[in-house]
């Protein structure tokens, strides 16, 4: 059931939905790869995640919290984040991310994984070189 | 600006996950979208737009659920919405709520004892041993005297004595015609019978297909027996009242069990004969299979008619016991009033009548002191030793309370009072406790199948009650639910009362901990002191029954046990106990066949064997005045023994000799005394060729004492000996015979030699009951044996539970006094002074206990006192070396956990908080 305030929907300037550049496998299985890349230097809570996504990949990669949100939780699960309640002043708390010892093993690993695959993936669309 | 978490709510569907995992995610993703509505007003959105962006954050919240709920973790199973319902129901109506309540707690319990396994596994094992042991006596209990007699209405069955005087509870057996006037005479009982008290084998002669003969164990009864007892022969019928005399007495009625075991249950059996001792014997009746009958003896196989003799006849021939129904609705009380009264009518008639009196008793009641005080006594060792458990499993408790501070703070803080935390704290004690007390149940049933095997003779022969196996019957499963209940408010109602008291606020903040700590920790050393405290008692009481046993078994018996094969043999005669005997040359055959065989150094017999009673006789001795009527005669024990007997036995002739094969019927009277007999009658004379006379009939002729012989314990190595006078068999026979033979060694092994050669001296009478003497005298104290090893063991496993107990509460104070010992060392102390201060702790607080155990055990082992051989119950000895075990104990079990202190890194500790 969608909420009822789907419907006062209007049109929103500055937000393209990109979704034409990657297929969504590919975003799908690369994305937790970002995500734990995003927190290699510093805890970082669900929406700014969201927003450092989107700029540093200069608006290509846009993911929704509805998108996101379930990739945390997967990651929270096996083990390569954990979360904490962080109460500021005047705030509301909210649940910031960070690597555990075990994510960033992953992500050492899968960074030269990708790199790996990358590289060979653009020797070989490369062509030839004369 | 919207409610996002109530916007969320409604669409995200998160059923599986628990309560508090699902709020997590609600807050976490209205969180996110609040941030997102911001973004949007920051980008310069108005406020519906901004909104509306943030619900465009999740369009697909079917999808999105699908993905939470994949989310394992805090997902929650059977019993999480159990939990739930139960929090619904407590919110709910109120009715439900108090159940709710509980089912809350005792979840929650569960809970908490599967995320700490090893210290349920620790508290459940404790309290299973504790549990399994009370339930274990509590059977042997149940199986032996908390048993109603087997047979209808068993309160109106009752004992009839003779006693010396009015009122006195000092009871003889009863005597034939004193009987009969008695049943002649009174109005109480509806019926009334006598059985011979000793009874004796009965040899079933081969005949047919059963090529053996059989010594079987049966006793004479009177024609009312079975009626007094009700219960009928379910083959056949009683015995009339003519069967009673001496010519019409050759019928029989048989056991089941020797009916089914020797005759094939056959039906037709009744009306055919058998032989018994050589004679033709009708069989008339056959008991039911539950009819079992025991007396100060194994259980009787075949009842025969009382077929009157001379001797029986006697009013001074005490050879029976007195049984009664009583008429419904009539007292103990009353009946002994009437029979006393009778009897004091008697009393007027005949002279030897004349100090006698009598007594009822209830037959429900008899012969169960001795496993009473038995049974009792360990009921009471093994309670404490659950005791000690407890005091084990609430230090356990208290030291998972203080770690659970933090989570009594917050729940207290969310407004749950301190009866509620006290209540959820005895909920966990009792699941604890239940746990303990199924595995107990399965502790008990093992342990009451070895029991039955190892318990001594006294309590299988109780009188009236034969015991085929103890096991766990409903009496005992409710005993084990009520003590699980019991042990599991005990054990908790330190740490609920603990935490209840606990101050309010106080642990949320960091460095509360030592406040705390300090007074918590009193209660746990003074749980540990308790604990040491009972211990003490109960390593008391074991260590003064292995010192009464030293004692009793070091006692000098009056002869030599060793090499010494015994057997049984029934050699029937016509008068009884007054002989003579139908085969004189009983003594000099046993001689002849047995003594000849190779590795035999010597064979003899005798009416009793030594430590195994003795009958009785009164005399009178020539040359000084006989009693009067109101005096006591001289008498002593009283047996029958052929030649070479105390040779035999390694007894030491001290002046004269003993029995030869000239002491024969027709030559000269003689008998030997012992040493007390001699020195009681002829203090300062030689009583040898001094004349008595047994028995006060003029008829009886005057015997000359040939020997004197050294005192043998006859009634076992704890009583005194007692004046004995023994006749040979020749001139005064018995018809159940001893036959002791000395071997060169091994004397077991020549039972089969020995039973073939006694076939030879009497064919058809088997002998029976081959043991060696040495059996005979570890079986004489094997009612003092038992509880000796049980009390030990139950010492054992409490010095195992304190020393536990100990162990856990220092390696707990040295943990919590980190901080203090860092402090310490900076300071300089080095690490033996840090294990001074441990050790020196803790053992003030054992000392405590060790005291309080003392004084508490000079109170409880006067319980003892009847169980104790030449040892006082205040034995200080005893005392002394148990405050010394438990000592050195303690000491060990403080200095193992005290030695982590000492190790303590002085800068890690100080950085603890």
């Amino acid at each position: 059931m969608l909420l009822n305030t789907a419907t006062k929907y209007t049109s929103i300037p500055y937000i393209k939905h990109v979704h034409t550049v990657f297929s969504r496998e590919l975003k799908k299985g690369s994305t937790e790869l970002l995500v734990l890349a995003l927190l290699e230097p510093r805890p970082r809570h669900g929406y700014d995640l969201a927003k450092l996504l989107e700029s540093r990949s200069g608006g290509r990669l846009a993911l929704r919290v509805g998108s996101l949100y379930p990739i945390l939780v997967r990651l929270e699960d096996k083990g390569l984040l954990t979360g904490r309640w962080v109460e500021k002043p005047g705030e509301r708390r909210r649940r910031f991310y960070r690597l555990t010892a075990q994510g960033r093993a992953v992500l050492s690993e899968q960074r030269s994984v990708w790199l790996d695959f990358t590289g060979a993936v653009n020797q070989v669309l490369g062509g030839e070189r004369v | 600006m919207s409610d996002w978490k109530r916007g969320i709510r409604e669409n995200l569907d998160l059923r599986g996950l628990g309560p508090t995992r699902q709020s997590e995610i609600v807050e976490d993703l209205a969180q996110q979208l609040d941030d997102a509505y911001r973004d949007g007003l920051a980008r310069g959105m108005s406020d519906d737009q901004a909104t509306a962006f943030a619900w465009s954050q999740c369009p697909d919240w079917p999808g999105l659920s699908r993905e939470l709920r994949q989310s394992r973790r805090g997902a929650i199973g059977v019993l999480g919405r159990l939990e739930g319902r139960a929090y619904d129901a407590e919110v709910g109506s109120s009715r439900w709520s108090a159940w709710a309540t509980v089912a809350q707690d005792l979840m929650f319990a569960f809970r908490l004892m599967r995320k700490a396994p090893a210290f349920t596994a620790a508290a459940v094992l404790t309290l299973a041993l504790g549990i399994g042991a009370n339930s274990t006596i509590f059977s042997v209990m149940s199986a032996t005297f908390l048993k109603p007699l087997p047979f209808p209405d068993p309160d109106r069955l009752a004992l009839i004595w003779e006693t010396p005087a009015k009122a006195s509870t000092d009871t003889n057996i009863s005597t034939a015609p004193r009987f009969w006037d008695w049943q002649r005479q009174n109005r109480t009982f509806e019926h009334m019978a006598l059985f011979d008290s000793a009874g004796k084998g009965y040899n079933l002669g081969a005949s047919g297909a059963l090529r053996e003969a059989e010594q079987v164990s049966g006793v004479r009864v009177t024609a009312d027996f079975f009626s007094v007892l009700g219960v009928r022969p379910f083959l056949g019928r009683e015995f009339r009242q003519e069967e009673e005399t001496a010519g019409k007495d050759r019928v029989v009625v048989l056991s089941y069990s020797l009916w089914s075991r020797r005759y094939g249950s056959n039906r037709n059996l009744v009306g055919q004969p058998i032989r018994i001792d050589g004679e033709r014997y009708t069989v008339v009746g056959v008991m039911p299979r539950e009819f079992h009958f025991q007396f100060w003896s194994d259980e009787r196989e075949l009842w025969v008619p009382a077929g009157w003799n001379d001797g029986d006849r006697s009013r001074n021939s005490h050879s029976f016991v007195a049984i009664g129904r009583l008429k419904p609705g009539v007292t103990v009380a009353q009946a002994t009033t009437e029979i006393a009264g009778i009897q004091g009518q008697l009393a007027k008639q005949y002279q030897e009548d004349r100090d006698v009196s009598a007594l009822v008793t209830p037959m429900g009641e008899f012969g169960l002191e001795n496993v009473q005080r038995v049974t009792l006594t360990l009921l009471a060792a093994v309670a404490l030793v659950l005791l000690i458990g407890c005091v084990n499993v609430a230090n356990l408790m208290l030291a998972r309370g203080a770690e659970r501070r933090k989570e009594f703070a917050i729940r207290r803080a969310l407004g749950a009072s301190s009866t509620r935390l006290a209540r959820q704290l005895l909920a966990e004690s009792l699941m604890l406790s239940a746990l303990g007390g199924a595995a107990g149940l399965a502790l008990a049933f093992w342990a009451s199948r070895v029991l039955t095997r190892i318990l001594p003779a006294g309590f299988a022969t109780l009188p009236m009650r034969p015991l085929d196996a103890v096991s766990l019957d409903a009496r005992v499963l409710g005993f084990t639910c009520l003590i699980a209940c019991v042990t599991g408010v005990v054990s908790g109602l330190v740490p609920a009362l603990t935490a209840a008291r606990d101050d309010e606020g106080q642990p949320l903040k960091d460095g509360g901990r030592e406040a705390a700590a300090g007074g918590r920790s009193i209660v746990r050393h003074a749980l540990v002191a308790s604990e040491v405290g009972l211990a003490l008692v109960v390593l008391v009481a074991a260590g003064l029954l292995i010192k009464s046993m030293t004692r009793l078994i070091a006692v000098d018996p009056g002869f030599d046990p060793k090499n010494i094969l015994t057997a049984e043999i029934s050699v029937p005669q016509v008068n009884m106990y007054y002989g003579p005997p139908e085969h004189p040359r009983f003594c000099e055959e046993i001689e002849d066949r047995v003594a000849s065989m190779p590795g035999v150094l010597s064979a003899s017999a005798a009416a009793h064997l030594p430590l195994r009673g003795n009958a009785g006789r009164g005399f009178s001795i020539e040359g000084r005045p006989e009693p009067g009527p109101d005096e006591d005669g001289p008498g002593g024990a009283y047996t029958v023994t052929c030649p070479g007997y105390f040779r035999t036995l390694g007894v030491p002739i001290k002046k004269g000799r003993e029995f030869t094969r000239e002491d024969r019927l027709g030559s000269p009277g003689v008998v030997v005394i012992n040493e007390a007999l001699a020195r009681r009658y002829w203090p300062s004379e030689d009583p040898i060729g001094r004349r008595i006379r047994i028995g006060r009939r003029d008829a009886a002729d005057w015997l000359t004492i040939v020997g004197v012989v050294g005192n043998v314990r006859h009634w076992g190595l704890a009583q005194d000996t007692r004046p004995q006078l023994f006749r040979p068999y020749t001139q005064a026979a018995w018809p159940f015979m001893r036959v002791v033979v000395k071997t060169v060694a091994a004397p077991a092994t020549f039972a089969k030699s020995v039973r073939h050669a006694m076939l030879v001296v009497e064919p058809d009478r088997p002998v029976s009951e081959i043991q060696t003497m040495e059996a005979i005298v570890r079986g004489s104290v094997g009612t003092r044996r038992f509880p000796m090893l049980m009390l030990a063991a139950l010492a054992g496993l409490a010095l195992i539970l304190a020393a536990i107990g100990i162990i856990g509460v220092v390696s707990y104070s040295v943990t919590q006094a980190t901080h203090e010992i860092g402090v310490r060392a900076a300071l300089g102390a080095q690490p033996w002074d840090v294990l001074w201060l441990m050790t020196t702790r803790s053992m003030s607080w054992v000392l405590v206990g060790v005291a309080v155990g003392a004084a508490l055990s000079s109170v409880a082992t006067r319980l003892l006192k009847g169980m104790l051989y030449d040892v006082t119950p205040a034995d200080p000895v005893v005392l002394a070396i148990v405050v010394g075990i438990l000592s050195a104990v303690a000491l060990a079990a403080s200095y193992v956990p005290a030695r982590r202190a000492a190790r303590v890194d002085p800068l890690m500790a100080l950085r603890s908080e």
